[in-house]
């Protein structure tokens, strides 16, 4: 990669592929102003902004929704902070029980989420435990851990511990040296691990059914409501997530821009 | 720090999550795992009977969707290292300060649930849809054409469905990598091609073997893509589909968690044989 | 007892129209979005009528129901309190019984799936009434999941009833069980697409459409259809029966003949074009014709068709039986039962609902309201099986342990597993 070709080829294949991941996002939109007459948000029947009113009288959907975010947001929370303190002792440390400790982590992932979600269903009647939102958040937490921990470890692999080394000289203890000079380091496989922990959490149907109970999370309400037809309000809230992210992203890049103003050019990348 | 107090540090680093997942993963499996040996009905009740005759059984019976099932994983993740890496490069190495506004669009289309996604892409993808019917109306296209329902159309769906799973890993191992050594590799050897696959990829590797495995590995269980892109079509389904059908329609629990445990010491089989093959066996086992 | 125009508005008639009132159901709202749901404007302008059936209320206590998303009248115009149920406020209002609506629902078997655990452990399961259709009523019937009902509280039901709502093959008293809305499951198909009418089950076999054939990836859908194309009566069927379906259906699956087996999904599909011609629920198709593709054309096989429903039941151990069996009461109401059916459009299982959707219809012609009153008049014959349509439907088998092992095996061989 490299070369005259690759300059304009690589950016154009990104946006070929941001297309190719936004193309039912953009559907999605489009019908989100929609006026379909009957149940089914199908066809397309007119321009109307009608949906982004009614939206607001529909506690059945934007519950679940905030529900799920909640839950989202709390599980990529913990599963990211777990599961990083293990990539951490996997990558950097020889101990007894490692290979145990790998098992124990790879395993999940290979698990069929049927069979994940049902078996701790019978955990939770076995205890008598009541479902809903918290066995729902335990049973994210628990499926986010393993895939925080092989994303955090891709950044970890062959990490060079000199500059470690040198923070411990600096520094009088570990912790200080984790926070100013590793953690650092290791931010950009800590925040892709959070997003991907996010990305499952929010979208998750199978292991929160058996663990829900009486709650109803977003993707839940949603499988179920397209038996009768998914109603455009479902569009107007995907929507205002996606306006909301790029909000966010805009004000990111505008604060990107100003930091990288500061601080022109730093190597901070530190290979084998 | 003294080597003795640092022994400790590794199991106290390791403890919160293993507990976690001892609790809530290990204990529930190994229930499971009961399960799958147990034998009865639902009004009867199930009964452990050590029927370990389950498993030959139910992997004779279904050998074939399962070999489907690897093949299609197999493709996917194939496919997605082909889309993912040159898209995980450009973030990694142009991305500048959009780098993490990148890495966000990446997973953006997620936070919508997966029906309305697929249900959009069906409207795209339909026999006289968006793209196809576009193409037909045009001549560029023979007007039987189908993609929906048959195997591109999952292992698309699958491809779609994974992609971030593949591009973030892969950008955390290439972000990485210290330009100042991809620039002496240029100088070292003659084209930068060869710098790419030398040093490059080669320190990638890390974020390659990762972004496979969570690739892959949710793709052989996978069944919804069958399902909802594949229409379920005969042709179509997967090892999934069947263990949705015991569990769910035949309320077959012993064989549907039996499936499951052939099913996860198979992917840990072929996995560990795949970070063998590529040197990282610490990955799966230790 | 529900002659129209007798006696006086009755007290959940009342509450309604004072719920509606507080809440300001506008015009627009009933308009905007006809067929997905008219509101309930139409029963404001009902015929004062019925008897109040529901026992006033005493008990604050909650109930706990489980409904599927979407099933039921919503304000999407005002912000109707405490529920944006119009029909449930009032229910609320009338009986002082807190019922926390939840849309939980998703699949009748993932929902057996959520609670089986619970109730083969003896444990509540923390509902009061569940909503799941006719063959899982009977499963959970056979597996004794179900609290017995006392009709003495549902008087209603004895009142106000269809014929064909009353004592369905999985329940034949309604000893445990109480149709919610139903449909009827026959086939749907393109006219420009196969070029030619259709009228039998075995058209969906013809190979001129190989490819291009939709079946339902329920069992419970697709055996009883296959089943009355042989000539047999499902409820009346045996396993060697169902072997000579399955036999029927294997040769053109493995040919090709069937582009997949669909779950809801076959509604875009069918509305696509994908699938020229498919197995359909009635309801969807009104749907689909009015709003989606005014091509497609539903037909009840002349061999036969299916009728389903979703029913009111009680889990076992459930807390509040007692608000539950005034739950079932209340939509034996025809009041807010044509609330219901001018938003939802499924058959009701209250006779007179027809005829008061008419009535309001007549109503709102008479106020100059055109548009009302042709969607009302629209919907009313669509909200009960027609006399042909009873004629040539059947019901669904309730089957045994044994029976549904074998009937799902030789099932699964179709799907190709």
């Amino acid at each position: 990669m490299g070369g005259r070709i690759s300059r304009a080829t690589l950016p154009i294949f990104t946006a070929l592929v941001v297309i190719f991941l936004f193309a039912p996002i953009a559907v999605m939109i489009v019908f989100s102003f929609n006026d379909p007459a009957g149940r089914q948000n199908i066809t397309w029947q007119g321009f109307t902004l009608q949906n982004y009113i009614t939206v607001w009288s529909r506690p059945d959907i934007t519950g679940p929704l905030l529900l799920s975010f909640t839950i989202a947001i709390i599980s990529t929370i913990v599963a990211t902070t777990l599961g990083t303190m293990m990539g951490l002792a996997l990558t950097r440390y020889d101990f007894r029980g490692e290979r145990a400790s790998n098992l124990l982590i790879f395993i999940p992932t290979t698990a069929p989420e049927i069979i994940l979600g049902a078996s701790l269903l019978t955990l939770w009647v076995s205890l008598g435990q009541e479902r809903g939102a918290p066995t729902i958040l335990i049973a994210h937490i628990m499926f986010n851990i393993s895939f925080v921990v092989v994303t955090v470890r891709a950044r970890l692999a062959g990490f060079n511990r000199s500059l470690e080394e040198a923070g411990q000289d600096l520094y009088a203890d570990g912790w200080t040296t984790f926070r100013k000079v590793t953690f650092p380091l290791i931010f950009p496989g800590i925040l892709a691990a959070a997003l991907l922990a996010f990305a499952l959490s929010i979208d998750d149907y199978v292991i929160t059914l058996f663990s829900a109970g009486r709650t109803v999370t977003f993707p839940l309400w949603v499988y179920g409501v397209s038996r009768l037809g998914i109603p455009p309000e479902v569009n107007v809230l995907g929507t205002l997530i996606f306006l909301i992210a790029f909000i966010f992203l805009g004000i990111q890049a505008w604060a990107g821009r100003r930091a990288g103003r500061r601080r022109e050019g730093p190597v901070t990348m530190v290979g084998r | 720090m003294t080597t003795d107090r640092r022994r400790w540090v590794p199991y106290a680093l390791l403890a919160p999550g293993a507990i976690w997942l001892v609790l809530f993963f290990a204990l529930p499996m190994a229930f499971m795992l009961l399960v799958s040996l147990q034998q009865g009905s639902l009004s009867q009740g199930y009964e452990l009977t050590w029927n370990f005759a389950i498993y030959p059984e139910v992997l004779g019976q279904y050998w074939e969707l399962m070999l489907r099932s690897v093949v299609f994983a197999f493709l996917t993740t194939l496919i997605t290292l082909l889309i993912g890496y040159p898209m995980a490069y450009t973030i990694a190495f142009r991305g500048g300060r959009f780098k993490n506004a990148l890495l966000l669009i990446v997973v953006m289309p997620f936070f919508v649930s997966f029906v309305i996604r697929t249900l959009n892409w069906k409207m795209i993808l339909a026999d006289n849809g968006l793209l196809f019917g576009t193409l037909k109306d045009l001549g560029l296209l023979d007007p039987s054409f189908q993609f929906l329902a048959t195997p591109a159309s999952v292992i698309f769906g699958m491809t779609y469905n994974f992609l971030p799973f593949m591009i973030l890993p892969l950008y955390v191992a290439l972000e990485k990598i210290d330009r100042r050594l991809i620039e002496a590799a240029t100088d070292l050897y003659a084209s930068r091609v060869q710098a790419f696959w030398r040093i490059t990829f080669v320190l990638s590797l890390p974020g390659v073997i990762a972004g496979s495995l969570l690739t892959f590995i949710p793709a052989v269980g996978d069944f919804i893509n069958a399902d909802i892109i594949g229409g379920g079509n005969r042709d179509v389904i997967m090892i999934g589909n069947v263990i949705q059908f015991q569990f769910f329609t035949a309320n077959d629990y012993p064989t549907a968690a039996a499936l499951g445990f052939i099913l996860i010491i198979g992917v840990m089989a072929l996995v560990i044989a795949y970070t063998r093959a590529v040197g990282a066996e610490k990955l799966t086992e230790g | 007892m529900s002659r129209p125009g007798l006696g006086p508005p009755s007290r959940i008639e009342a509450a309604i129209e004072r719920a509606m009132r507080r809440d300001q159901i506008s015009r627009r709202a009933f308009l905007g979005r006809a067929g997905r749901g008219g509101v309930a404007l139409g029963a404001m302008m009902t015929l004062p009528g019925l008897l109040a059936a529901c026992t006033p209320g005493s008990e604050s206590a909650s109930l706990e129901w489980a409904n599927w998303p979407g099933y039921i009248d919503i304000d999407e115009e005002g912000n109707p309190s405490p529920t944006p149920y119009p029909t449930i406020n009032a229910f609320i209002e009338e009986t002082g019984i807190q019922v926390n609506y939840t849309e939980a629902i998703t699949d009748n078997e993932d929902f057996f799936g959520q609670i089986q655990p619970d109730l083969a452990s003896g444990n509540p399961t923390g509902w009061d009434v569940i909503t799941p259709s006719d063959w899982m009523v009977g499963r959970l019937i056979g597996l004794d999941y179900l609290e017995e009902l006392d009709l003495t509280q549902i008087p209603n039901l004895e009142a106000n009833a269809a014929d064909y709502a009353r004592g369905q093959s999985f329940d034949p008293n309604n000893a445990h069980s109480v149709w919610w809305q139903g449909g009827i499951t026959g086939i749907a198909y393109d006219p420009t697409l196969t070029g030619r009418e259709l009228t039998s089950f075995d058209d969906l076999l013809n190979p001129e459409f190989a490819g291009s054939v939709g079946l339902f990836k329920e069992m419970r859908d697709t055996f009883p259809l296959t089943l009355l194309s042989i000539g047999v009566i499902p409820t009346e069927a045996t396993i060697a029966d169902v072997e000579e379906a399955q036999q029927k259906l294997l040769g053109p699956a493995e040919a090709g003949q069937f582009r997949g087996f669909y779950g809801n999904e076959y509604y875009d599909e069918l509305a696509a074009g994908n699938l020229v011609a498919s197995m359909a629920w009635s309801g969807d198709i009104t749907q689909m014709a009015l709003y989606d593709n005014a091509n497609v054309q539903f037909v009840i096989p002349d061999t036969g068709g299916i009728r389903w429903n979703d029913n009111l039941v009680i889990p076992n151990l459930a807390a509040n039986p007692s608000g539950a069996h005034q739950l079932m009461n209340y939509w034996y109401d025809p009041v807010p039962a044509t609330i219901l059916s001018e938003y939802i459009g499924y058959f009701t299982p209250v006779a007179d609902v027809p005829d008061r959707i008419r009535q309001d219809a007549e109503a709102a012609r008479d106020a100059g309201d055109t548009e009302t009153a042709d969607l009302l008049d629209a919907i009313a014959p669509t909200v009960a099986p027609s006399p042909e349509q009873l004629a040539n439907s059947y019901e669904d088998k309730p089957l045994d342990e044994e029976e549904e092992q074998v009937w799902n095996e030789l099932f699964l061989e179709v799907r190709g597993a």
